[in-house]
C-alpha cells in the first residue's frame, strides 16, 4: 500500500520527459496498474517526509531540501519545505496559497494562475484517483524492471517535452514502497526525491490546506 | 379653371367607356396585389443614414468595424449547484459544435494559460518594448540590496516544484524584468472584466463563461439569420444541461425582432385602421357608393407599393408600415368627391368641376411637401417620399376619374344631410380664436423644450429579453460592446502601427481614462521598436553591464549560484533579439486580440484603439495638437450628436422648403395673401401642437418625425384650402362634412399607427396624431371664426362661378 501511495506522490512530480526505454509486457503493466488503482481507492489521506536533491548546472552544489507532504481526498494538497528555508504551497480545490520564509508572507491565488503548481497538483490528484486512462493520454508509461520495480514516464506532448526528458521511479527491493523518484530535464539537470515515514488515512485537519 | 374643365371633360369621355375604365382599374389592382404579396422587406439601419458621402455614413461604417459589433456573443452561466468545470466543459462542447456553414470562427478562450514559453518570449521582446518609462523601473531593480534579495528568492523558488519548469526563465530573467513587460499586457484587455482561467474567458465571480463567434451571414440577412438562430437553439437543447443558462446576442437577433415586430404591426395597423374607417363608413357614408370610397385607399396602398418597388428592389419595412397612414390620407380626395357628387346629384359633371380644383391644389401642395422630402439624404425618407407621391397621384386619379363612374354614388339620402346640419358648430367665435391663440402660445413655449434625438438604436425595437441580455452582459463583463474606437489607418501595417503609436503616446499623456485598449505597448511599429532598442542599448552601457555582472557573480556565489548561471541574461542585454511581429503575437496565444484590433483591407490596414465612450474623447481629439492624419474616431456618443444635429438641420431645412412650396402653391391658387395665411392655420396649429406636446412629454424628435412634420404640412394645408374655399366661395355644408370625415379617416390611420410596437412607426403615428388632431379642429373651428370676425362670408356658388 505504501509503495502505491508513494508512487502516486512521486509520479505527480513529473510533468515532462522524453527518451527511449525497452519495450514491456502489456499484461504485466496492466497488473501493476490494477494494483495501484486498487490501493489508491482505499486512501483518504496520507502524509510523508521527503528529501529532495536538485542537481543543477547553474548551482555550485547539490541543492538539498527536506519537508513534508500532505494529501486529502477532494483535491487537497500541501507541499511543505522546512529546510534549508521554510516555503511551500497548499492547494484546496481551485484555490491555492504559497508562502516563503518565516515571516508568514504568503500569496493566495487560483491554481490556474501558476501553471507549474497546477501541473503538480493535477498529477497528484490524477494518481490519487489512479486515473491511468488520463495518464496514458499524456505519457508513455513503461515498466523498466520488475524486480525491483522501476517505472518510466515519457511525455507525449511536444510542449511538455521541452521541460521534461523522463521520469524514473524506483521501488524498494521488496517492492513494498517507492524509495526514489528522479525527474530528468532535457539539459541534463535532474531532481531526486526520497520518501519516508509514510502515514496513511490519518486524520488531517482542513486548516492544513487553507 | 383649366384643371376643373379637364376633369369635367374626362368625366364625360369616360362615362361613355365605363367598362374600359373598370377593366383597366381592376387589372392594375390585381397586378399590384400580386406585387404587394411578394414584396421583399428589409430592415437595414443604413437606410436611415445619409448616403451623400458625409462623415455620418463613413463614421457608421467605422463603428461597424468595432471588434464586437458583428460578432455573436454567447454567455453561459452556471446554476447554483453547478461547478466551474461543468460550465467550461459545456462551453467547450458548444464551441466545438458551432461549425460552418452557420459559424466560421469560434473562440472560447486563449486555449492555454500563459505558459513559460510566453514568459520567455515576453522577456526576450523587452528590448523592443523598452519605453522611456521603463528606465526608472529597471534602475530600481539594479540596487545591490535588491539584487541580493532577488537571488535569495530565486534560490528558494528553485526548491519548489515550480522551480523545475521555471529554471530557464530564472536564468534569463533573474531580476524579474518580465513584470515590466507583463504590466504592458493590461492594455490588451478587450473585455474589461474578463479573466483567463483554464484557457477560457471567465467572469470575475467564476459563474460565467464567454464564447465569441463569427458568422458569414450579414446582420441584415434575415432569412439566414433566422436559420442560424434556430440551429443555435438546437445545439443548446442537445448540448447544454438544464443547470446552465445560455444567453446569446448578435445583430441578427435585433434584425429579426424588428422585422417580426413590423410584420405584426403592419397586420394590426391595417386591421385597426380598416376597422376605424369601416366605422366611419357606417357613421357617415352608409351607401354602396360610400363602400367604393373606402376601397380607394386599399387600391392606393397596393398600387403605390407596386409603384415604389419599381424604383427600389427591396422596401423598408417602415415604408410599408407607413402604408396604413397612406390609407388615411388617400381616402380624403375620394371623400370630397363623394360628398360633392351627393350634394349635386343632378349634375355630377358640375359637382366634379367644382370640387376638383381644391382637390387638385390639395394634391399639389401635398406633392410639393413630399417632393421636398424626396431630396432627403436619407434613403428611407426618399423611399417614403416616393411612396407618398405615388400614393397621392393614384388617389387623385382614382378619386377624380374612376370613382365618379361608380354606380349609385349620386343617390341622395336627405335624412343624413339634415342630421349633419345639426352638428354644425356654433360657438362664440372670439372665444374660439382667443382659446386657440392661448393654446398656440403654450405649445410654442413648451416646444422650446423639444430635443433632437440622434440615437438610431432608439428607432429600433429592442425586446425586453434582448435588453435584459445586454444589461446582464454589461454587468458581467463590462461595457465591451459600447466602446469608442480610434482607427489608425495606413497603406500598410507599419504605417498604421506608427499612427497607432502616436495615438497611444498622446492618450497616455492626456487622457484620464485608465481603460485604454491598444496594441501599441506590445506591438509597436518597427520604427518605435528600433527607437526602444536604441534606448535599451544606451541604458546598458559597458560600465553598467560590468557592475551588474560583478554584482550577480558575487552575490550569487554567496548563495550558491555558479558564475555562469546567468549567462542567458547577459545575452539578452547585449545581443539583439528579433523584432516583434504580428506572427509572434499569434503564436503566443494572442490571435483573438490581433484579429480584433488589426483590420486588413485591400488597400489599407486599420489598427484600432478602444476606450470608454465618453464626451471627453471627442473633445480630446478635436482640440488637441495631435496630428489627425490617418486617425478617425468612431464613437456612439459622437455619432448620436452628429445625427441629432443633422436631424435638427434637416427639420429646419425641410420645414422651410416645404412651407415655401406650399405657400407658393397657395398664392397661385388663392392669389390673396390673407386667404393664404388663413389656409395655413391648420398647418401652424398642427406643427405647434406637435412640438408642444412632444416637448411636454419629453419625446425626442427623431428623423421619422421629419416625415410626420411634412405630413402635417401636406394634410393641414388641404384642410385649410377646403375650408377657405368653402367660406369664400360659399361651398355647401358637404365641404365641411368632407373635411371632418376625411380628418377622422386620417386620424384612424394614425391612431392605428400609435398602436405599433415598432418605435419608428409609433413615433410617426404619435406625432402626426397630435398634429392632425390639432389641425382638424383648427380648420373646422378657427378658420371660420377668424374669417368671419372681420369678413362678410361669401355668398355662395355665384361668387365661385364669377371667379
Amino acid at each position: 500500500m505504501k509503495s502505491v501511495i508513494i508512487l502516486v506522490l512521486i509520479l505527480s512530480l513529473s510533468a515532462f520527459v522524453p527518451g527511449q526505454t525497452r519495450s514491456e509486457n502489456p499484461e504485466n503493466q496492466n497488473r501493476i496498474f490494477s494494483e495501484i488503482a486498487s490501493a489508491a481507492s482505499k486512501v483518504d489521506t496520507f502524509e510523508c517526509d521527503f528529501l529532495q536533491e536538485k542537481h543543477m548546472s547553474m548551482l555550485d552544489n547539490i541543492l538539498i531540501s527536506k519537508g513534508r507532504l500532505y494529501y486529502k481526498r477532494n483535491n487537497r494538497l500541501r507541499w511543505e519545505i522546512n529546510h534549508p528555508a521554510k516555503s511551500g504551497f497548499a492547494v484546496n480545490g481551485d484555490h491555492a496559497k504559497r508562502w516563503e520564509g518565516d515571516s508568514g508572507r504568503s500569496q493566495t491565488f487560483k491554481v490556474d494562475q501558476i501553471p507549474f503548481i497546477k501541473v503538480f497538483a493535477d498529477q497528484v490528484f490524477t494518481w490519487a484517483r489512479a486515473d491511468f486512462k488520463n495518464l496514458e493520454k499524456r505519457y508513455h508509461i513503461k515498466v523498466l524492471s520488475d524486480a525491483p520495480i522501476q517505472l518510466m514516464l515519457l511525455p507525449i506532448s511536444p510542449q511538455e517535452k521541452k521541460y521534461l526528458d523522463h521520469l524514473r521511479i524506483s521501488f524498494a527491493a521488496d517492492a513494498s514502497y517507492v524509495n526514489a523518484v528522479e525527474v530528468h530535464e532535457p539539459d541534463g539537470d535532474f531532481t531526486r526525491i526520497n520518501f519516508s515515514n509514510i502515514q496513511i488515512n490519518n486524520p488531517l485537519h482542513d486548516s492544513l490546506f487553507n | 379653371m383649366i384643371m376643373s374643365s379637364i376633369v369635367a371633360h374626362l368625366y364625360l369621355f369616360f362615362s361613355q367607356h365605363r367598362s374600359m375604365v373598370f377593366v383597366a382599374t381592376l387589372a392594375s389592382i390585381i397586378v399590384s396585389v400580386i406585387t404587394f404579396v411578394h414584396l421583399n422587406l428589409n430592415e437595414n439601419i443604413e437606410s436611415m443614414l445619409p448616403d451623400n458621402k458625409t462623415n455620418t455614413a463613413f463614421n457608421f461604417k467605422l463603428l461597424q468595424q468595432a471588434p464586437f459589433s458583428r460578432k455573436v456573443v454567447i454567455n453561459l452561466k452556471k446554476g447554483a449547484n453547478g461547478s466551474e468545470n461543468e460550465l467550461i466543459e459545456a462551453a467547450d462542447r458548444l464551441a466545438q459544435a458551432m461549425t460552418p456553414p452557420f459559424f466560421t470562427h469560434v473562440v472560447s478562450g486563449t486555449g492555454e494559460s500563459l505558459n513559460l514559453e510566453f514568459l520567455l518570449w515576453m522577456i526576450n521582446a523587452y528590448p523592443s518594448l523598452f519605453a522611456e518609462a521603463d528606465i526608472n523601473k529597471i534602475q530600481e531593480k539594479l540596487a545591490a540590496a535588491t539584487v541580493s534579495q532577488k537571488l535569495k528568492e530565486l534560490y528558494a523558488r528553485l526548491l519548489s516544484p515550480e522551480g523545475l519548469g521555471m529554471k530557464r526563465l530564472f536564468q534569463v530573467d533573474p531580476l524579474d524584468f518580465r513584470l515590466n513587460t507583463l504590466e504592458k499586457l493590461r492594455f490588451l484587455n478587450i473585455i474589461p472584466r474578463m479573466r483567463i482561467e483554464k484557457g477560457h474567458f471567465i467572469s470575475p465571480d467564476g459563474k460565467n463563461v464567454l464564447i465569441l463567434a463569427e458568422t458569414p451571414f450579414e446582420i441584415t440577412d434575415a432569412e439566414h439569420g433566422r436559420e442560424m438562430l434556430a440551429h443555435f437553439q438546437g445545439l443548446l437543447a442537445d448540448l447544454i444541461p438544464d443547470n446552465i443558462s445560455v444567453s446569446m446576442i448578435s445583430g441578427h437577433r435585433y434584425t429579426l425582432a424588428n422585422i417580426d415586430a413590423i410584420k405584426k404591426d403592419i397586420a394590426i395597423i391595417l386591421i385597426c385602421s380598416s376597422l376605424g374607417i369601416f366605422i366611419l363608413f357606417l357613421l357617415f357614408l352608409r351607401s354602396l357608393g360610400g363602400l367604393f370610397v373606402f376601397l380607394v385607399p386599399i387600391c392606393v396602398l397596393c398600387i403605390s407599393t407596386a409603384g415604389v418597388s419599381i424604383f427600389y428592389r427591396t422596401l423598408s419595412a417602415v415604408t410599408i408600415g407607413f402604408g396604413a397612414v397612406l390609407l388615411g390620407i388617400s381616402i380624403d380626395f375620394a371623400i370630397h368627391v363623394y360628398f360633392a357628387l351627393r350634394s349635386n346629384p343632378g349634375n355630377p359633371q358640375e359637382a366634379l368641376a367644382r370640387v376638383s380644383r381644391p382637390i387638385i391644389f390639395c394634391a399639389l401642395t401635398t406633392l410639393g411637401a413630399f417632393g421636398v422630402l424626396s431630396f432627403s439624404t436619407l434613403p428611407v425618407q426618399r423611399e417614403l417620399a416616393v411612396f407618398a407621391i405615388i400614393g397621392v397621384c393614384v388617389s387623385l386619379i382614382l378619386s377624380l376619374i374612376i370613382l365618379p363612374h361608380v354606380p349609385r354614388l349620386t343617390q341622395v339620402y336627405k335624412k343624413k344631410e339634415e342630421t349633419y346640419k345639426k352638428i354644425e358648430f356654433r360657438m362664440a367665435r372670439r372665444w374660439v380664436v382667443c382659446g386657440w391663440l392661448a393654446l398656440l402660445i403654450i405649445c410654442a413655449w413648451q416646444g422650446t423644450r423639444l430635443h433632437f434625438d440622434g440615437d438610431l438604436r432608439a428607432l429600433n425595437l429592442v425586446p425586453d429579453e434582448i435588453r435584459n441580455i445586454e444589461d446582464t452582459l454589461q454587468q458581467t463583463w463590462g461595457n465591451f460592446r459600447g466602446t469608442a474606437v480610434i482607427f489608425a489607418e495606413g497603406p500598410d501595417l507599419q504605417t498604421a502601427l506608427e499612427i497607432n503609436d502616436r495615438i497611444f503616446r498622446y492618450l497616455i499623456q492626456n487622457s484620464s481614462s485608465g481603460s485604454i485598449v491598444s496594441l501599441a505597448p506590445i506591438l509597436p511599429s518597427l520604427k518605435t521598436q528600433q527607437s526602444n532598442r536604441q534606448r535599451w542599448n544606451d541604458f546598458w552601457s559597458n560600465a553598467r553591464k560590468e557592475y551588474l555582472n560583478e554584482l550577480l557573480t558575487t552575490e550569487g556565489k554567496l548563495i550558491g549560484f555558479k558564475s555562469t548561471a546567468f549567462r542567458p541574461f547577459f545575452r539578452l542585454i547585449t545581443e539583439p533579439s528579433p523584432f516583434i511581429t504580428v506572427e509572434d503575437l499569434r503564436t503566443n496565444g494572442l490571435s483573438e486580440i490581433v484579429d480584433s484590433l488589426i483590420i486588413p483591407a485591400d488597400k489599407n490596414v486599420k489598427v484600432l484603439t478602444l476606450l470608454p465612450d465618453t464626451p471627453e474623447i471627442a473633445v480630446l481629439l478635436e482640440h488637441s495638437g495631435l496630428d489627425r492624419s490617418g486617425i478617425q474616431l468612431a464613437s456612439q456618443n459622437q455619432f448620436r450628436q452628429t445625427i441629432s444635429k443633422a436631424i435638427a438641420d434637416d427639420f429646419i431645412q425641410f420645414i422651410l422648403k416645404a412651407s415655401g412650396v406650399v405657400i407658393l402653391l397657395l398664392l397661385l391658387f388663392f392669389r390673396n395673401l390673407k386667404k393664404v395665411l388663413i389656409a395655413l392655420i391648420p398647418v401652424v396649429s398642427g406643427m405647434l401642437f406637435m412640438v408642444g406636446v412632444m416637448g411636454v412629454l419629453g419625446i425626442g424628435f427623431n428623423l421619422f418625425n421629419i416625415v410626420a412634420a411634412i405630413l402635417i404640412i401636406g394634410l393641414g394645408v388641404d384642410y385649410g384650402i377646403f375650408m377657405v374655399t368653402k367660406i369664400t366661395h360659399g361651398l355647401d355644408l358637404a365641404t365641411q362634412r368632407a373635411v371632418f370625415v376625411s380628418g377622422l379617416t386620417t386620424l384612424a390611420g394614425f391612431g392605428a399607427l400609435v398602436m405599433a410596437r415598432h418605435p419608428a412607426l409609433h413615433s410617426i403615428g404619435l406625432s402626426v396624431l397630435v398634429g392632425i388632431g390639432a389641425a382638424i379642429p383648427s380648420a373646422l373651428l378657427v378658420i371660420p371664426a377668424i374669417y368671419r370676425i372681420n369678413d362678410k362670408p361669401a355668398s355662395g356658388l355665384e361668387k365661385y362661378r364669377n371667379e
